[in-house]
């Protein structure tokens, strides 16, 4: 930046320099909004609330102040040039939007100016202390200019210090006062800011002005402060926090000349509106939360920068915290973190904003695909930690035994869940011990004032308290304060029950809480649910209608695939006639507002059972023009959210939805409540209306940044958090006396490591050469991130050819398959005797002879010997020519030797022929049971007495379809099991669909009973699948699930065989589909069988899954929007296409 | 690799159950190399000779034919390299060690030397069978005795 650098001449070219500087900043906005935000631009809520909030704010100024922005959203030239290398780490700071800090009371003033002191109607400061500046120099030159001993000044330069400053600050004023917040949203906007003239001058990269003046009793100018002392004393300048009166020059040459060492002693003094609460939350909030995603706001950086000014200031005085927060022994002085934070911090965001990242997205709620920032991420250990504070003292907390309607007996875990709960509703002090103070806070002693004539604020009490995380200051005591009814209950694993401690809490604490007056509900935090209550404004009287009674209700929010499981547990744990449980999804939703209103029976207890996709769509109908919906109307008395990490991301619909819902006590259930980033524990405490952690601004200050900058302070605050709002139930936590407070049975895990046939292998080979050949060639061209989805597309596939060739086998190659009729294969007898005699007279009659006799004899329930493999035939297949039987896989096998020879197949034993594999028929004979002694009927009946009756019979399929080495381990896994156990239950998992429909063929053709639960089921047709599946029948049966759809929730206990057909990249994924089963509730040893093809991709998956699997769950997740591999993909796709 | 269960199965039987005129027993140390005798049969010229052969089963077995090798030096039209079809393209799987071996004992009382694989024994054979047949039991008495 070429800029004049004298003084005198600032105003002049201030507009040249704006203009330019304009031109720049338009650019390099559209250049970060289009590469980082692109579908978020179209955001059309978003100018209208934020102007709406600036003016709010403006009415509430003071008219004497003078907007506040105006002076540091311009650079001062000669400032730039004065310190410019001086001081990096303060002169790169953000330039902070002061108009978003309500308290920072613009006092852009000479200190010791008499008008802000006369406005304030005489209350004066506080004296804090006072420290010598060493290295202050001189500015002027000559003599008389000012003595040692003598009385100076500090100033600051004026905002609209000069008539010639006008043009520029005015030209950025009129700007905001018309586009309101553009600035704060310009990550977003960039449609309409880019149309908006003139351009709002981009804050961040502008340099501050700092420059901290020394004047004489006649009020000239002589010195200034050196650079890294004005660096923080200009901002508690600016802020009006401080004013240095009865400052003195210690020492100075008699003649001063340019660049002359001033040594000066600074006294300072805390202005009362400095203890001013900040107001930072409530108002802003509601627009600042949408625009602002992840990136720190001007609010922020204002807190931060007065917390970190402070911070040198009680550094430089040498006032130390008496107690509270930063007498902990991590020995860190509040200096070097300050510094430390300040610089991270405010490196930072700009960093971000430079890379112009893509943004990856997730798929959150029922489906609604948001964005998600990179980094921010928490590894496991740090997450180990965080739970650890939160869990201490959870081995000696009570239990609680839940009342009589609850149907069930709670575990002691539980019960302890229950007290707990119990008490956070009830609003009693938790039952873990609670802190006094506000673990935020320190407390500090005014020191004396060393002069007289001062009136002391502090006169009666001499202490004052100081938040180092958030830069507040308060003369009052800050007590450990909780409000919120409700909390977060986290089962780190499946099946602790968790539906059950709820049902208990529903039943324990059913009484409807009194009825709060609208004027009642004007704490802040309400604000914007009574914006939403001047939507309900069509609907008066039924508000009024509700108001003589209290909420009562409770509404739970969980994923679409367990609202039946809710529903159901909700009945089965109460005593019948208790609960009257609603599901509210699918078209014909009712109007909630009769759910307490039919009050016949008070004792029942009303509960609605919705899903996050219901409740997204719901309040996009709610926010649309008069728009209504019934379920934000009804106030609740309790809202539990299932599966609450849903709604991590607090800019998703879900999210916000779950904002809107009116409630008294609010309650978050998940096993993650903290999924990769502190910031996912934002949206759930912005959910509980946990102030003030509920306000973005604070979250982001006093936890994101201070982590970004590996401040363990981040951590430790965040523990405290959850120590008041979280319960963690482990599934390897211990009771009081030692016991684990869940015993699971045992899990036997297994690998069943298969062989492709030769065709399998030709074909794996041959897609698994041509993608190591394409990645080679990219790799050593470096292309591989330019091409990932490619890459990624080629991995599928291999991943398919693992499974079965016609996954990955173009349709039109296969051969045509004839059609059967039937859709297990079945063939009727009659017409293989019919093909029989379209053969030649003469062979006719003997041939049917020995066909009949052989069909005959295939209801004995003895096998013949295989002449292939000399054993007794486990699956007879029947060359349907000559009648002569093999084993299945010994004919399949020799066919397929044929036809490698290029000879045609014949029959083993006659050699007549030729013979193709699916001419073969299969003699599918019925497993007998003890139970089942009935047998075989007469085969030739079979079609007859097929449909009346259930008695298992001898079957013969045409053999048409095309199985796979894992598909025939799998039927040969449950066949083995259907031997030892008849009524087995088994789950088969697979994350390809397409591959479960073959599966589900293969078993149809075991005639064994399926049901298939997938992302592409409703969820009614879902829950009849897992229904039907729990159902206690004597029959085997298995579930066939996508390992996405079902990862979630899902209670499968009643099966304790898993089957894991493929493998996920990331293992965690793989064992939490397990977890479905091994569960609470599971009764015997689960089985865990892997089926993995040797020499594949298989093994090199397993072989990533070994490498850190964290970093792996983003690189392959396989989703179109992550185009670029980071280094650590790269890394995984040289092990896949490695060398053994 | 291990062995198949058929092979096992076929040995066991070969032991229990031997057909007659032969013997075929697994080498210790690889169970897929048989140490085979065959009788030569009554009424043929290989009649009192006692030839031992050696089978070996490939990898591929029973998928493959068994690979068959006599080891007494025998004047037949069709063995030098055993000319049987079922060794060749008429294999099938269905057929075991005791199959083939009873074949080749059959094609020992049967000569053929009309294979189109004829060798110079063949044309022996064709042009003076009983000279032919002299000297192939001159060749049992004096190779196949033992």
């Amino acid at each position: 930046m070429d800029i004049p650098e004298a003084d005198d001449v600032e105003f002049a070219p201030r507009g040249l320099f704006f203009a330019g500087l304009d031109d720049e900043e338009q650019n390099r906005m559209e250049d970060i909004q289009s590469s980082q935000n692109p579908q978020s631009a179209p955001q059309p809520s978003t100018p209208l609330s934020s102007v709406r909030e600036k003016r709010l704010f403006f009415a509430d100024s003071d008219d004497e102040e003078i907007p506040r922005f105006e002076v540091s959203d311009r650079p001062t030239p000669m400032d730039t040039g004065a310190k410019d290398g001086a001081d990096d780490s303060w002169s790169d700071v953000e330039i902070p939007n002061f108009d978003e800090v309500p308290r920072a009371s613009s006092k852009r003033r000479v200190s010791p100016l008499p008008a802000p002191r006369g406005s304030r109607g005489g209350v004066d400061s506080a004296y804090l202390g006072s420290f010598l500046v060493g290295n202050a120099w001189s500015t002027v030159k000559g003599k008389g200019y000012v003595n040692s001993g003598e009385e100076i000044r500090v100033e600051r330069d004026e905002p609209d210090g000069g008539s010639s400053s006008k043009p520029a600050p005015t030209a950025s004023g009129s700007g905001k006062g018309k586009k309101g917040g553009v600035p704060d949203k310009k990550k977003k906007q960039l449609s309409l800011s880019a149309m908006l003239k003139p351009q709002p001058p981009k804050l961040a990269k502008r340099k501050t002005d700092t420059v901290v003046r020394l004047t004489n009793k006649r009020g000239f100018e002589f010195g200034r402060l050196p650079q890294d002392v004005a660096s923080w004393v200009s901002k508690l300048l600016d802020m009006g926090i401080v004013d240095f009166k009865g400052s003195m020059m210690i020492d100075c040459p008699t003649t001063l000349h340019s660049g002359a060492d001033l040594i000066v002693s600074l006294s300072v003094y805390v202005r009362p509106s400095a203890f001013k609460p900040p107001s930072t939350s409530a108002e802003e909030e509601s627009s600042k939360v949408i625009f602002s995603q992840g990136q720190e706001t001007h609010d922020e950086q204002a807190l931060r920068e007065r917390k970190t000014a402070l911070l040198c200031l009680f550094d430089a005085v040498g006032l130390r915290p008496r107690c509270g927060a930063q007498v902990s022994a991590d020995g860190n002085s509040p200096g070097d973190e300050s510094s430390d934070i300040a610089k991270q911090a405010t490196q930072r965001p700009v960093g971000a904003t430079k890379e112009g990242k893509k943004p990856k997205t997730e798929i959150v709620g029922d489906g609604e695909v948001i964005e998600v920032e990179d980094g921010e991420e928490l590894s496991d250990n740090e997450l180990d930690m965080i739970y650890k504070k939160a869990q201490r003292n959870d081995l000696g907390m009570g239990e609680m035994d839940p009342p009589d309607t609850f149907a069930l007996t709670l575990r002691g875990y539980q019960k302890q869940a229950l007290l707990w709960m119990h008490s956070m509703e009830s609003g009693q002090i938790s039952v873990r011990e609670a802190t006094s103070m506000h673990p935020l806070w320190s407390e500090y002693v005014f020191p004396c004032e060393p002069r007289d004539g001062v009136i002391d604020l502090t006169e009666d009490d001499k202490l004052f308290y100081f938040n180092p995380y958030s830069g507040e200051l308060s003369l009052e005591f800050p007590k450990a304060e909780r409000k919120l009814k409700g909390g977060i209950l986290a089962c780190k694993v499946m099946g602790m029950g968790k539906t059950i401690m709820l049902s208990a809490l529903i039943q324990t604490n059913r009484d409807p809480e009194l009825v709060i007056s609208d004027d009642l509900a004007k704490d802040s935090s309400r604000a914007r649910q009574l914006k939403l209550d001047k939507a309900f404004r069509p609907m008066p009287l039924k508000e009024r209608k509700r108001s003589d009674k209290g909420p009562s209700a409770t509404l739970i929010v969980a994923p679409t695939s367990l609202l039946s499981q809710w529903s159901e547990e909700l009945q089965r744990s109460s005593k019948p006639g208790t609960v009257k449980v609603t599901v509210w999804h699918g078209q014909n939703r009712l109007d909630l507002d009769g759910i307490e209103a039919d009050g016949d029976d008070d004792k029942t207890i009303k509960v609605v059972v919705t899903s996050y996709g219901v409740l997204a769509s719901e309040h996009s109908k709610l926010l649309k023009a008069c728009g209504q919906s019934s379920v934000f109307q009804v106030e609740w008395l309790r809202v539990i959210l299932d599966e609450a990490h849903h709604c991590k991301s607090r800019t998703s619909k879900t999210a916000k939805a779950v904002y809107a819902l009116r409630a008294r006590r609010r309650w978050a259930v998940t096993g993650t409540p903290i999924v990769n980033k502190l910031e996912d524990l934002y949206s759930l405490l912005k959910y509980l209306e946990y102030t003030p952690w509920s306000s973005y601004s604070f979250f982001r200050s006093f936890i994101t940044v201070p982590f970004l900058a590996r401040d363990p302070k981040a951590i430790e605050i965040v523990q405290v958090i959850l120590e008041s709002v979280l319960l963690r139930r482990e599934k390897n936590m211990r009771d009081s006396t030692g016991k684990r407070i869940v015993e699971l049975p045992a899990k036997e895990v297994s690998v069943e490591t298969l062989q492709f046939s030769a065709s399998e292998r030709k074909i794996y080979d041959s897609i698994y050469n041509h993608a190591k050949r394409d990645f080679e060639q990219l790799n050593a061209k470096g292309l591989v991130g330019k091409n990932y989805t490619h890459i990624l597309a080629m991995l599928m596939r291999l991943r398919r050819a693992v499974l079965h060739p016609d996954l990955v086998v173009d349709p039109d190659d296969v051969d045509e398959k004839p059609n059967s009729g039937s859709k297990d294969g079945t063939i009727d007898v009659d017409a293989i005797i019919e093909n029989l005699s379209e053969e030649d007279a003469s062979a006719k009659t003997s041939k049917k002879v020995f066909a009949e006799s052989v069909l005959a004899t295939l209801k004995d329930t003895d096998n013949g010997e295989c002449p292939i493999c000399l054993d007794v035939m486990e699956t007879p297949a029947i060359i349907p020519t000559c009648m002569h039987q093999c084993c299945k896989d010994c004919i399949v096998s020799y066919l397929a030797t044929c036809a490698e020879r290029e000879e045609e197949g014949r029959c083993p034993t006659c050699s007549g022929g030729p013979i193709k594999e699916q001419d073969l028929i299969e003699v599918i004979r019925p497993k007998v049971t003890p139970e089942d002694t009935k047998g075989g009927i007469d085969f030739f009946e079979k079609g007859k007495s097929k449909a009346s009756t259930s008695i298992p019979e001898v079957v013969l399929r045409r053999n048409d379809f095309r199985s796979s080495t894992k598909l025939e381990a799998l039927i040969h896994n449950l066949r083995r099991l259907q031997d030892q156990d008849p009524h087995f239950r088994a789950v088969v998992f697979s994350q390809f669909t397409s591959f479960l429909s073959l599966i589900s063929v293969a078993l149809d053709r075991e005639r064994l009973t399926w049901y298939r639960f997938d992302g592409s089921m409703d969820m009614r047709k879902r829950n009849a699948a897992v229904s039907e599946f729990r159902k206690n029948e004597r029959k085997p049966k298995v579930l066939i699930v996508s390992l996405k759809a079902g990862g979630v929730g899902l209670n499968l206990t009643s099966a304790n065989h898993v089957f894991m057909m493929d493998c996920w990249w990331n293992a965690a994924t793989e064992s939490q589909a397990i977890d479905r089963v091994h569960r609470i509730g599971q009764e015997k040893t689960v089985y865990v069988k892997h089926f993995i093809i040797d020499h594949t991709i298989e093994a090199r998956i397993l072989q990533i899954q070994k490498r850190k699997t964290a970093i792996v769950k983003e690189a392959f997740r396989g989703s179109k929007t992550s185009e670029k591999g980071d280094p650590d993909s790269l890394e995984n796709l040289k092990v896949i296409f490695g060398d053994d | 690799m291990a062995l198949p269960k058929r092979i096992i199965k076929e040995t066991e039987r070969l032991v229990a159950d031997p057909a007659p005129g032969i013997t075929a027993a697994p080498h210790d140390d690889n169970l897929r190399y048989f140490d085979v005798t065959i009788q030569g049969p009554d009424g043929s010229p290989f009649q009192q000779g006692v030839f031992k052969l050696e089978l070996f089963l490939p990898e591929e077995y029973p998928m493959s034919p068994p690979k068959v090798r006599f080891l007494t030096k025998i004047y037949h039209p069709n063995i030098g390299r055993i000319c049987l079809d079922i060794l060749k393209d008429k294999w099938s799987p269905a057929l075991q060690i005791r199959t083939v071996l009873l074949s080749v004992q059959a094609l020992l009382s049967a000569p053929n030397p009309d294979d189109p694989l004829a060798t110079d024994v063949a044309k022996h054979y064709k042009e003076n069978e009983k000279d032919a047949q002299r000297v192939s039991r001159e060749w049992t008495e004096k190779y196949a005795s033992g």
